[in-house]
């Protein structure tokens, strides 16, 4: 029995969605970023959520949103949770870094930077991330290259770049950085360009083959349903929502993942409720986390990935008892 | 003597690893692999027995204090879990 099917007194880290605001306009934003929401968390408020996760021991959070450099007191928020020890990773474009950001993160052993890029060109990258960003994106990896700052490079795979993957690689190693790659998933802005840059059944067999060949490639839990058996053992082998895992919107929402930030999946508010209490109580987390898609059940590989991402399922199908369309087990049939 | 300074040594977290207590057990986060671990101890252990002030001698004495067990059980059983531990550098 996993571990994670036991409940969690807390998830082991939290995804924190700081702002809504951001400077970019990517065409698969999973938050569909662009102006800052009214009524998003003071600093105050901020703080006392800290003070709470700290209590619960939860060990990392994973900043993003928007873009977190713009909200006006996150470097203040990430000194105040370094003095309780949690570790942070920041999710960012690149293109917003201050001195005052750099210092911060330099040498800080709490601290993790994950730039996000989506082509080894600018030909490629522009075109998911807008015009001119590559240049700017690069000027900003190279403020932090060799910092002492464990840096990576995170690319949402795409029918876009797919054909740049091992260049993207080579472009984070020369930054002293490692590739971390996530799954194009329909959520947020990507749902208007889901068929346009979704993986096609040959491709999801290539980077299943390309990530089992290189395990140096980080993917967090974004791959489970497609991956061998290799790196499964490597752990993240399943849905980790509202096991391992939970989100908060920037106005203090809670949902089991940053994909699954839809109404059927609220499980409270924060100025509401205490986070212990939505974690251990929220009706749709406890729906989550005992979640067997029907059409899953009798698949035999089912004990391994315990029906997927319920992210792709739903925003595709609107059924969570659907099967993960992108799985090993659907798409291996199609491809010779 | 091997034993003996085995019961000596203190225990202590690797690091880079943090550990929190759960009902079943122990959970361990070591922080540069953003990877987690856990030992299905029970009440057995506590986060504070790997904090580097207890031998193994002195946990075995506090969990037969505190749960009855017999000391027999928990000197065959206790160094099995603090072996996967340091196999897995959560402990030092």
């Amino acid at each position: 029995m996993k571990y994670a099917d036991w409940p969690l007194s807390a998830p082991v880290n939290i995804t924190w969605e700081i702002t809504h605001q951001c400077n970019l306009h990517c065409i698969h934003c999973l938050s569909a970023s662009s102006k800052a929401s009214p009524g998003e968390l003071t600093f105050e408020e901020c703080k006392q959520t800290v003070d709470e996760l700290a209590r619960l021991k939860v060990f990392e959070i994973n900043f993003g949103g928007g873009e977190p450099l713009l909200k006006e007191y996150f470097l203040p928020l990430l000194r105040y949770i370094h003095t309780k020890g949690i570790v942070t990773c920041v999710s960012t474009n690149g293109t917003v870094l201050t001195k005052e950001a750099v210092a911060l993160f330099t040498g800080n052993r709490l601290v993790n930077i994950q730039v996000s890029l989506d082509g080894a060109t600018a030909e490629v990258n522009d075109r998911i991330r807008g015009e001119g960003t590559f240049r700017n994106i690069i000027s900003g990896i190279e403020l932090l290259s060799r910092k002492n700052i464990p840096l990576s490079v995170n690319t949402v795979v795409t029918s876009q770049n797919f054909s740049q993957l091992n260049e993207l690689k080579d472009l984070a190693k020369k930054y002293g950085a490692r590739l971390r790659v996530s799954r194009f998933r329909p959520s947020g802005r990507a749902r208007q360009s889901w068929d346009a840059l979704r993986l096609n059944p040959a491709q999801l067999k290539e980077i299943a083959a390309w990530l089992e060949s290189d395990l140096s490639i980080l993917t967090g839990d974004s791959f489970f349903s497609i991956s061998q058996d290799g790196r499964r053992k490597m752990g993240l082998d399943m849905c980790g929502a509202c096991k391992l895992t939970c989100c908060i919107d920037p106005v203090g929402n809670v949902y089991p993942c940053a994909f699954l930030q839809d109404e059927p999946f609220y499980g409270g508010n924060l100025r509401e409720n205490s986070f212990k209490k939505i974690w251990d109580s929220a009706p749709s987390f406890l729906r989550l986390r005992s979640l067997e898609p029907k059409a899953c059940r009798a698949c035999p590989r089912f004990e391994s990935c315990r029906g997927g991402c319920p992210a792709v399922a739903y925003f595709l199908t609107k059924d969570l008892d659907a099967a993960d369309p992108e799985c090993l087990v659907n798409w291996i049939r199609e491809v010779p | 003597m091997a034993h003996d300074m085995a019961n000596s040594m203190a225990y202590r977290l690797a690091e880079d690893v943090q550990v929190r207590q759960e009902a079943w057990g122990l959970l361990f986060y070591r922080q540069a692999e953003h990877k987690v671990f856990f030992i299905r101890s029970g009440e057995w252990l506590y986060p504070e027995h790997f904090d580097g002030t207890w031998t193994l001698e002195n946990i075995i004495e506090d969990i037969a204090r505190r749960t009855g067990a017999l000391v027999d059980n928990i000197e065959t059983a206790l160094p099995k879990l603090t072996e996967r531990l340091t196999a897995n550098r959560m402990l030092l």
